[in-house]
This record gives structure tokens, sequence and C-alpha cells, in this order.
């Protein structure tokens, strides 16, 4: 691309650090062991009924996915460590950073990632998915999608164009949040890779492989993105 | 691409001083030239000698530069043709051997050769035809998959000298005891004997094996091509000709083969594909075939044939060594005491397995479990007899003693009093034929001369058929001709010595044929395979060596400076060709390897004596030629790599262009990958598109952003919108839904679908003419080329498809199909004589599409005050290759929606918008050099082929193609429709490769042809890689029970597209770009 030398720093955005509490670095662990052990749980649910499954876990996803996010994460608009150089045109927002408003946002940014659902599933749909049968199936594997990268992002990044633009174009600096977004997408990607084989296995059947993919993509990408790539930005060429 | 600032040059941007340079340039030089002419023209002077012009002579060198270097890049390309068809050549010469069917039929009135002695009623059905006539009616069983140590007890099976298996039974061991009892019991009612198939050992081949009496190979080129049913000469039709009625019962595989051969109303099929199933055949096979033996049913009918298939699924599913194994071989051990016991005298009983299994229970290949079956014949009239009293034991082994299985025809049809089909090659069964008493020899040596007689005709039939010349072979020591003759000239008397002679000539022969026709050749086809992989190295060596590191800059001054350079060194005469690619140099190695190979190794191979036939010569020397040529070009081309420069791909799109080459090739190894390539291909065609929305997004000018996600999204959803058009292969039921013809049993279109002819002559030409506007280049021959001539051949597509859906559905009664047909036939010939004839003409003479005008007015596009003071205006300046190269893509496109049905001109109209997509995205992206292009184009390519109603496998060839424009069948023209019908998509995508880098070029631009070298040989690297992974997986699943329905279809699409799409390349893409170049070149000069 054209401008990769060296971004300044008033152009793109920072990583996202954690909130600087004694137990945002606790339960940042504790929420992949958390999903995977849940989902480990639900899995045999999930491959005998898939759409009442993915319905019941939404809720209780949405309850860690928020507790993640107001445990650790800075909401939109509070910045946990003021950058040195105040940036013209931000002030402290430190007022609102109150323990009322973050579950508001929280609840806000749940609101606005459901937004997503429709654009994932057609998206879903544009790479093979069938579109006259298993709409439920697909739609709730989009909301699962959803709460698990798209929720997180809108809870940090609010809806400001600029920073949407970086992460649609998957050009956000990593960090955890990002890196989660993008391993839980990458992962369902290749989740699927195995639904064409001719094992006959229960598991195989839509979307089982796509939201097992995006669970594991997810923890992957978040794990990858906190510390080995932290700060880093994927280049196309 | 309008822009009033420019901040840095951009490719495409029109207004770069570069632009405005060449434009000025070409102006002032068209216009000097007037000025000259006008003089000239003033004083008389028109045509004489020109001036000398150093511009002028600098532009015909370098069109001489061009040519030069184009006739390289095309020897490039031809070579690789040589290649890949070499490799395929040998590949397929072990692998896949045909064999030619000949129509000829035998018949009950005329032997091969005049009997030697004649009974009563000799030469009738009701007698016998060749021999006197044994059984009046027989039952022949098939226990699919019956391996001939099934049949016998374990411990004359261990005490074996050789015997090294285990030491205890096996579930499979002693379950079927029948037929060892029996034999040894009763030696006059029975035999028990190997029975040896003859590879590939999969049950369809199997059964053609045992109906013709010959060897099966994969492609029996006969007449009719499309079918399965056996047209040959066999058993059946010999059966059928003589009036016998003919029950079927059991594996529905005979259905296709012998279509309407069976007495309806008691015959039974059951599928066979059913692997996971072990009863539901066998049981109903048991229920009808007892029923028919009883007195009341015996009327009915005269053969009935038995073919039970649990004992195959048990081996498949479990393997021999499993219980259910043994629960089978026990149920039929039951069933065949049952029918013994409701036998009659005049009945013969043949009982036998159509091949072995291997360990795993499965089969196809040819090791010895597989093809050692076992043969049991029982009769209770007593006329079996042995050779020798040792023979009475079955043999403890199939090494011992073995019967081909082809030997089953002739003996069948002699016992039943029918001639020998054409075709047969094998013998006549010894006990079968020995009698009780007498001597043997006496009543065996003339049944075998018939036999052996039959054979020798069909020889001379098939030499003669094949051209091949019988004189220089015949005199030859061991040949079959001396053998005939000894043992044709052996005095009669000897009985025992004249058996043996003809034997020896039997022997002989099926050698011969079997060398012909039916084997493996692994040595021949891992020389194929690596053919095709040193192919691949080249080719990805040739196009990393000529792939530059990015999009050329603009560099105005840098353009100027080199021009004034060049223009020095011309008039020093030491001007150089500075844009050469490695082409001469690899056309260079590779001639020189060439000749080198294909003369040493022929010279080689005569003075070591290893070959004799002038055919082997042949070989020797197209193997040599290739290795040659191969070696020579890796060691130039690696040779000229510097220490690290690195293969592997350096940026995400050059990863994504691996994965989706690399991965697929990966896939073809697994049935299922390959039973869902659509699929797969629209899932990769999906990627791309999201990666380049997201690439997009990237892109700082706002216009150019937009533009970019635009295209990305269009490129995605017409994606998706043609994997509507679907033609499911039968392994995908009940997951895949055909949309292609109107149901799932007919092959014509749905009524609906006559609607799209109409939607593209009006939509197409608009949709193109859309993305010529994008660059002002709808200028020059667009506006006739697209809005009319396409237009009108669109319409005249319509036409004809409403005329053949009316023909179809007999919408108008009066109208005689005859005439419908003689009203749409010239029409679609004359679609393709605007499109091949017309077309091509116009568009070696085509001018650029821009237009120069003067005008007052000042316009935002490129324009120049000229040395008069009036505004210039250049349209389309910046898209100038593109836009004219994009002419020939709209003749192929007419071309290939004229031979597809309406669904599939549907699909190819998206096919060519998405290309359009593409090439924007391309540009925008500054991906034009980037290898990711050219794949994604055979990703459309192979995606397309599909969705125009084509699937991997034989059936779904669309031969009715073939009389889109022809009345009847006619050489050459026939097969080009059908290939054009098939690989259309693939041939779209090739030829659109070259405007991966001429679309949004400018003229003037540097190394174009270089540039289009690379992307040419990114895309072949696609397509051979694809050949190169189908051949491997073909050749080492050969043993694989989906090796006939997948595999192998796919190796053979996959070979097919791969030299279709070398020769379009040459033919097409390549030539048209030099026509382009020139013609750009005339108008705005050389860079």
């Amino acid at each position: 691309m054209s401008s990769t030398g060296q971004p300044s720093p008033s152009k793109f955005s920072l990583p996202i650090e954690l909130l600087p509490t004694g137990l945002a670095p606790i339960f940042t662990h504790i929420h992949p062991v958390l999903l995977l052990s849940a989902y480990y749980l639900r899995f045999p649910a999930l491959v005998a009924d898939p759409t009442s499954t993915l319905l019941n876990s939404l809720a209780p996803l949405a309850v860690v996915q928020m507790s993640y996010a107001v445990i650790c994460l800075p909401a939109t608009g509070t910045s946990p460590r003021p950058p040195k150089k105040a940036k013209p045109g931000s002030k402290k927002t430190n007022t609102n950073d109150t323990s009322s408003a973050k579950p508001l946002t929280a609840f806000l940014a749940l609101l606005l990632s459901l937004l997503s659902i429709p654009v994932l599933a057609a998206i879903q749909v544009l790479f093979g998915a069938p579109i006259t049968t298993h709409i439920p199936q697909t739609l709730l594997s989009s909301a699962h999608l959803a709460l698990l990268a798209v929720f997180p992002l809108v809870y940090v990044h609010g809806s400001s164009s600029a920073r949407w633009r970086e992460i649609i174009s998957v050009y956000s600096p990593i960090d955890e949040v990002f890196g989660a977004a993008v391993g839980c997408f990458v992962g369902a990607w290749l989740g699927a890779v195995p639904i064409p084989l001719d094992w006959d296995r229960e598991w195989q059947k839509w979307p089982v492989t796509i939201v097992t993919g995006a669970y594991t993509g997810y923890v992957v990408g978040k794990l990858a993105g906190g510390k080995l790539l932290k700060g880093k930005r994927i280049e196309l060429d | 691409m309008v822009s009033q600032s420019i901040p840095k040059p951009v490719p495409g941007n029109i207004n770069s001083i570069a632009a405005q340079y060449a434009r000025a340039k070409a102006l002032k030089d068209a216009e000097d030239e007037a000025k000259v002419k006008d003089i000239l023209k003033e004083r008389g002077l028109d045509t004489p000698k020109k001036p000398w012009n150093p511009v002028e002579e600098l532009n015909e060198k370098k069109a001489d530069y061009f040519k030069k270097e184009w006739g390289w890049v095309v020897g490039v390309f031809v070579w690789l043709l040589f290649i890949h068809a070499s490799g395929i050549y040998f590949f397929t010469k072990g692998f896949l051997l045909t064999r030619l069917v000949l129509d000829e039929k035998s018949s009950c009135a005329e032997p091969p050769i005049p009997l030697l002695s004649s009974f009563p009623g000799v030469g009738t059905p009701e007698a016998g035809c060749w021999h006197p006539k044994t059984f009046e009616k027989a039952v022949v069983i098939i226990i699919d998959a019956l391996r001939y140590d099934f049949a016998i007890p374990f411990d004359k099976i261990s005490e074996v000298e050789s015997y090294s298996g285990p030491r205890t039974p096996q579930a499979f061991h002693n379950a079927l005891p029948f037929l060892y009892e029996t034999a040894v019991k009763e030696p006059q009612n029975a035999f028990l004997r190997p029975f040896i198939a003859d590879p590939p050992t999969t049950t369809l081949q199997r059964l053609k094996g045992l109906t013709t009496g010959t060897l099966p190979t994969f492609i029996d080129a006969g007449s009719n091509f499309a079918g399965e049913a056996i047209e040959e000469d066999n058993l059946l039709i010999q059966l059928r000709d003589a009036g016998r009625r003919i029950v079927h019962l059991g594996d529905d595989t005979w259905l296709a083969l012998f279509p309407g051969y069976f007495e309806p109303n008691i015959s039974r099929a059951y599928d066979s594909f059913n692997v996971p199933d072990l009863h539901t055949v066998d049981n109903g096979v048991t229920k009808h075939i007892l029923p028919l033996l009883s007195p009341e049913k015996k009327g009915l009918w005269d053969v009935t044939f038995a073919h039970f298939l649990g004992v195959d699924h048990a081996g498949h599913r479990y393997g021999p060594n499993h219980f259910a194994m043994t629960a089978k071989l026990q149920q039929m051990d039951d069933v065949l005491r049952k029918i013994v016991a409701a036998l009659d005298e005049e009945t013969l009983l043949v009982v036998m397995g159509d091949h072995g299994m291997d360990q795993k229970g499965d089969h196809g290949g040819e090791s010895d479990d597989e093809v050692e079956a076992a043969l049991w014949m029982y009769s209770k009239k007593g006329v079996f007899g042995r050779t020798d009293p040792n023979y009475v034991t079955p043999p403890p082994t199939a090494k011992i003693r073995p019967v081909d299985q082809i030997d089953l025809v002739p003996t069948l049809s002699l016992l039943l009093g029918l001639p020998i089909p054409f075709n047969n090659l094998g013998k006549p069964i010894e006990e079968a034929f020995t009698g009780k008493r007498g001597s043997v020899w006496d009543s065996l040596a003339p049944v075998l001369r018939m036999a052996a007689a039959g054979t020798k005709r069909y020889q001379s039939a098939y030499y003669r058929a094949r051209g091949i010349d019988e004189a220089g072979i015949k005199t030859t020591e061991g040949s079959p001709h001396v053998l005939w003759a000894r043992a044709e000239g052996s005095p009669s008397s000897a009985s025992k010595e004249r058996y043996q002679a003809f034997s020896n000539f039997q022997v002989e022969t099926l050698r011969i044929f079997r060398d012909l026709w039916a084997r493996f050749d692994a040595p021949c086809m891992i020389l194929g395979i690596a053919i095709l992989a040193a192919g691949v190295a080249s080719l990805i060596l040739y196009a990393n060596e000529n792939a530059q590191d990015g999009p050329e800059v603009d560099a105005p001054e840098l353009e100027m400076a080199q021009r004034e350079l060049d223009l020095k060194s011309l008039s020093n005469g030491d001007l150089v060709n500075r844009d050469e690619s490695t082409s001469r140099k690899v056309g260079l190695a590779a001639l020189t390897g060439t000749l080198i190979g294909s003369l040493s190794a022929p010279i080689f191979a005569a003075i070591s004596g290893r070959v004799t036939l002038d055919l082997d010569l042949l070989n020797v020397g197209v193997g040599g030629a290739a290795i040659g040529g191969l070696l020579c070009v890796i060691f130039v081309e690696a040779s000229a790599r510097t220490g690290f420069s690195n293969p592997m791909p350096t940026t995400i799109w050059g990863w994504l262009a691996f994965i989706f080459v690399v991965c697929q090739s990966v896939g073809f190894a697994s049935n299922s990958y390959t039973i869902w390539e659509d699929s797969i291909l629209l899932f990769f065609i999906s990627t791309f598109g999201l990666v380049a929305a997201i690439s997009s997004l990237r892109i700082e000018r706002y216009t150019d952003r937009t533009l970019g996600v635009y295209h990305s999204v269009v490129f995605v959803a017409l994606g998706w919108l043609a994997s509507f058009s679907k033609l499911c292969r039968e392994e995908q039921m009940p997951y895949c839904q055909s949309t292609y013809y109107a149901s799932a049993t007919s092959s014509t279109s749905a009524t609906w679908t006559i609607l799209i002819p109409f939607i593209l002559a009006i939509g197409l030409p608009a949709i193109i003419k859309s993305y010529y506007d994008g660059s002002r280049s709808y200028e020059g021959f667009a506006p006739v080329w697209i809005g009319w001539a396409f237009r009108l051949g669109l319409i005249l597509n319509a036409v004809y498809w409403i005329i053949d859906a009316a023909d179809d559905g007999a919408w108008i009664p009066s109208v005689s199909q005859q005439t419908l047909k003689s009203v749409r036939i010239p029409i679609a010939q004359t679609v393709f004589a605007m499109a091949i004839g017309g077309g091509s003409i116009a568009f070696g003479y085509a001018p650029p599409c821009v237009s120069i005008s003067t005008t007052a007015a000042p316009t935002p596009s490129s324009q120049m005050v000229n040395s008069a003071g009036a505004t210039v205006t250049i349209l389309g300046f910046a898209n100038a290759h593109g836009s004219r190269y994009f002419l020939i893509i709209i003749n192929i496109i007419l071309c290939v929606v004229m031979v597809q049905e309406t669904m599939g001109a549907g699909a190819i109209a998206l096919m060519a918008w998405q290309i359009l997509s593409l090439l924007e995205i391309l540009d925008l992206n500054s991906l034009t050099s980037s290898p990711i292009g050219p794949v994604v184009l055979a990703l459309l390519g192979s995606f397309h082929f599909f969705k125009t109603g084509h699937q991997a496998t034989l059936p779904s060839i669309q031969w009715d193609s073939a009389f889109i424009a022809l009345h009847k069948i006619r050489y050459p023209w026939s097969p080009l429709l059908v290939a054009l019908n098939s690989f259309g998509a693939q041939i779209l995508a090739v030829a659109a490769v070259p405007l991966v880098v001429l679309w949004k070029q400018r003229p003037r631009r540097k190394g174009i042809l270089r540039s289009v070298a690379t992307a040419m040989a990114w895309h072949i690297t696609y397509y051979a890689v694809i050949g190169l992974a189908t051949t491997m997986w073909a050749g080492h699943l050969r043993r694989h029970l989906m090796l006939y329905r997948i595999f192998s279809p796919k190796f053979m699409t996959a070979a097919a597209v791969l030299l279709v799409v070398d020769i379009i390349a040459i033919l097409v893409s390549l030539t048209a770009v030099r026509f382009n170049s020139l013609s750009i070149a005339e108008v705005f000069g050389w860079a």
C-alpha cells in the first residue's frame, strides 16, 4: 500500500491497552478458558441440535463478553492511560468513566453489534451457505460471530467511522481485541474445510464447524494479538 | 479516471506528464507527417522515398524487437504445450489404455474356420452352432468379490509349502465349503478352479470382460462414446439373437450394460452402490431365484444371471476378516445348496466371483488378492471330465491351474450351442469339454481350434482397423502367425500336441493384446508425472524470473531521457532491447535440449538393443525430447537465479494465490473435494472478493476506494448469482439440486430460461459499455463493435434458442422439426461467421478505441494545446491497450454463448462481467503484476465450467452442442463445437489473461509483452499444477473403489483443460496481443 512506511500516530490508532486495574489482566486470561470450556461442554448438545443450542447459549455468551468488556477493556471515548501528549480535539474524559456508565456502554455496544448479524449472514451466504434452508442456523452462527468478534470492537472503538474504516480494512494495529476478531473470522473461514468430506459425521452439519472454528480462532487470535503480534499491522503486499 | 490534481502518478492517470508528452509527440508526429505530405502533394511528389526520420526508424527498430521477442515468447509457450502434451501422453499410455471396439458380430451359420466333423443340425442354435449344444438352460450366479481362498478349506491352503499367512483360520475361511465338497465328491458334476480377473478389478469392467471375452479398458473407443451400454459382440447379444429369454436378478449395473435384454416381469434389479447395506440385494435375489427353478416357472426363461453383492459389500464395509463375512459366506453356501437341490439335468449352473478383494476388502487394482476369484461349474448331467486324474482335487491356491475370466465366454457359448462372440480372446475351459470317457484330447482339440480361429479372425480385423501392418510380424519366430501355422499344420491324429499348439497360439495372442490394452504401466506413468512436475517447475521459474517487482512507475523525465538516449544509440548503431524477457534464453535452451534429447535417446536405446518396434522408438524420441528440453531449461533458469531469491510468495496476495492452487490440488486426492469442486471454487472466489474489498478500503483516494469496494462486491455477488446454475453429479445427491435443465431427468432447458438470451442481448453490451465509459474508451470501433455487432449476435443467439425451445416443446405443431432445424442452424452459422470470421479480421485492422479531437471547449479529460493553438482531446488514452484488446474477448463471449444452453449463456455473461470487475480491482489495488490476477481468472474459468452445466464426468459432456451449428457430424468441426461448449469458460478466462496487464494501460508502456508472458505463465501454472495433482492422485489411487467414477474423469478433465488452455493461450491470447500492440504502437509509437 501507499503509506506503509511510517504511519504517523495522529493518523492511525494505537493498539488497545487493558484497563489498569488489578482484575483486568486476570480476567482477560480467565475469559478464553471460560469460552472454550463452555464451548467444549456444550459441544455434544450443539452437534445434536445446533439451532436451540446456539440460541440458548447466546445470552450466556453475551454475559461473558460484556463482563470481559467491562472488566478488562477501555470503553469507547475513554483511555485507560491518558496519552502523554493530549491529542488536539480530544479532552480527558475521565469524568464519564464511572462504574455505571460502563455497563451502559456495553449494553449499547451489544445492541449496535447485533446490527452486524445480517451482514455476517450475508457474507456466509455469499461464501456458499445455503440460502433456502438452514436460515436460523446461519443467523445464529452470525449472532455468535457478532458477539465474539464485533461486540468488543464496538465497545472499544465506538462508532468512529475512521476507526471502523481501519477495522474493516483490517488495518488496525493488532491488540487482543482486534487480533481476536481477525482470528475469529479466519477460524470461521477455516471451519468450512471439513464440511464437504464424506465422513458422515454428525458434527459436519451446518454450522457446527464454522462456530467451532470461530471460537478456536477467537481464542488463538486473542492470545496472539495480546502478546506476540501486538502493535503490528497486517500488510497485504 | 478523471482527476484534477496530480498528487502522485498512479497507473492509468491520463493526466500524467508522460501521457501528455506522449500525446503531444504523437500529435506532433502526425501533424508533421501530414504537413510533409501536403507539401509533397503540392509538388506532385507524394509517393517518393521518405526523408530519413530518426523517430520513425527508432519505432521501426522497436517494432522489430517486439516481433522477435513475441516469436520467442510464443516459442516458450509452444514448448510448454509440448511438455504438457508429452507428460499427459506418457501418463495416459501407462494409465488409460484405449481399445478400439469393433462392430462385427459372430453368426451362427458362419464359423471362423470350417468344422472338422459335422453333426446333425450344425449351424443352428437349436442343435448347436459351431459345437453340439450340451445344455438347454443355464443359471449364472455371480457372487461379487468371491475370492478363491474363500472356497478352499483352510487346512488345504495351509498345507501348501509357500503358504505364509496366519496359522489359524480367518473369518472368511471354511464358511463356503459347498463348492469344494462337490468338486471332490462328484467330479463329473462339478469342478472348481481359480478364476483370474484382468485388472481393473471393478465390477463394471469385469462384467464387460465376463460377457465379451475380451479385456476391458477404461476407454473402449467405439461408435457410442457417451453411453455405457455394451455394443460389441457379447454373450448376451448372442443369446438374444438366438431367441433365448434372459432373466436378470441383483446388481443393477447389468441394466446399464444391457438395456432391454431382460425379461421384464421376472427380472429384478437392485441398487449396486449402497455399500453399507449388506442384505437387500442378496435377500432379493434369493427370494426370486428359487421360484424360477420350480417346474411351474421353468418354462419362462432360458438363461438366468443372478448377481449377489453382499460379500463385496461386507468386504468394503468390514474387511474379509470379520464375522459379517462369515455370515455372508454361510448364507451363500446355504443358497447354493438350495439352488442345486432344485436344479434339473438340462440346466448348467455356474458360480463365480467377478474379482477378489485385498486385505482391507477393497478392489479395483491388480494385486493378487484382487484378481484371484473362484469359478465353479455344476450340472447333474455328469459331463465334466479331467485331462489328468490329479486334477480332480481343486488347486489349493490360485497360483495353480488358474483359468482366465475371459475363458468363460467361449465355454458358455459352446455349451449352450451359440457362436463364440467375435472379439473373444479366451479359450474353452478343459473340464467342460473333456467328457467322461474317450480320448480327452480328441474332443478338446477341435473345440480349442474353433476358439483359436475366432481369435485369429478378431486379431486380423483389429489390426486392419488400427492400421497395424501384419506383414512385418508374420514371420517372426514365436509370433501368433507362426504358432497358428504350426498348430493347423500338425497331424490331426496327434490330438494332444495339436491342442498344445493351439493353446500356445491363444496364450501368445492374449499376451500381445494384454500388452496393447489393459495394464497399468508404472514406469510410463511415473515418466509422465515427472515430465509434468518438471514442467511446473520450469513454468514457475520462468514466471518468477520475468515478474516485475511492482507496477511500473510513471517517471516522465526518465522516459524522455531514455528516449533521447535511444535516439542517440540508434544513430551510433548500438541500440539494444532493454525490455527483453528471458523467453529467448529459455526458448534456446528448450530447443537445444529438445534436439539433443530427441536424437540421443533413440540412438542410445537402439544401441543398447532395448527397443525393437518403430513405435517404441518414437516414444523414446518424444520422451528424450521432453526430458532434454526440461533439463536444459531448468538448468538455464536455475543458474540465472541469484543466490537468495525466494520462489515462495512474499505478500498476502501471493500467499492467497498459492493457497488457492495448492489447497485445491491437495483436495483432489479426496473424492469429497473432487465431488464438491464447484462449491470450493465459489468459496475461493468469494474469499478473493472479500480480501479485495478489504484491500480496496485501504485506498487513500475516496473515488478509487469507493470503486474498489463496489467492484469487489459486484465480483462476489455475480459469482454467487452464477452458483445457482447447477448440474449435480450423482455423488452430490441428495445435497444438490440441478437447475441447469428443466428437471433432473431432462436435458432441455426450463422454459423460463428462454428469457436469459434476451436479457443478455439488452444488458450485456450496456454493461461492457459502462466499463469502457470509466476510462472514456467507448470510442473508435467500440460503439459499432459492442453496441451493434455484439448486440446483433446476441439477438441472433436469442432467436436461435427460442426456435430450439419451440422445437423441444413442440410449440408450433404445424412446423416440422426439420424445418425448425433448417432455420436455426444457419442462424448459428451466421453468428460464428460474424464472431470468428468477421471479428478476427476486424480485430486485426481495428484502430485503438480512442478519439482524438480538436475542440475549443475545455473538457476535464486529457487535453492539451497543440502548436496551432487549438485544444486537442484524446479520449480513452488511459485504457488504450485494454479497451482495444477487449474487442477480441467480445468475439469469444459471442462464440461461447452461442454453444451454451440458455442457462450456460447466462453464466458466461456473469463471468464476463466478473472479469471486468476483476480487472478494475486489480488496477485500483496495483495488483497487475501479482500472480493473484491470473490465478483468480483461472478460478473463474474453472468455476464457470461447472456453471455451464458440466462436471468432471464423462456423462456430463454435452454432445448435443455438436449439432448447434451443423446438421450432422463433420470433422473437425463437431469435436471443436463440443470442446467450445465444454471448455468455454476456461477459454474465455485464458483469452482474458493479457487484460490483467493491458487493462487501464496507457500506450507506450515498456515491457508489456514481458508482463503478459508472466501473467500467462502464472495462469497456466494454475492448470498445470491441477493437472499434475490430478494425474498423481489418479496414478496413486489406481486401486481406489472410486477410481473410474471420480479420479480418472477428474484427471482426464484436468488434462484436457490444460491442453486447451495452452493452445488458446498461443492461438488467441498471445496472437491478439501481437496485433493489439502493433496497432497501438502504430498510432502512439513504441516505448
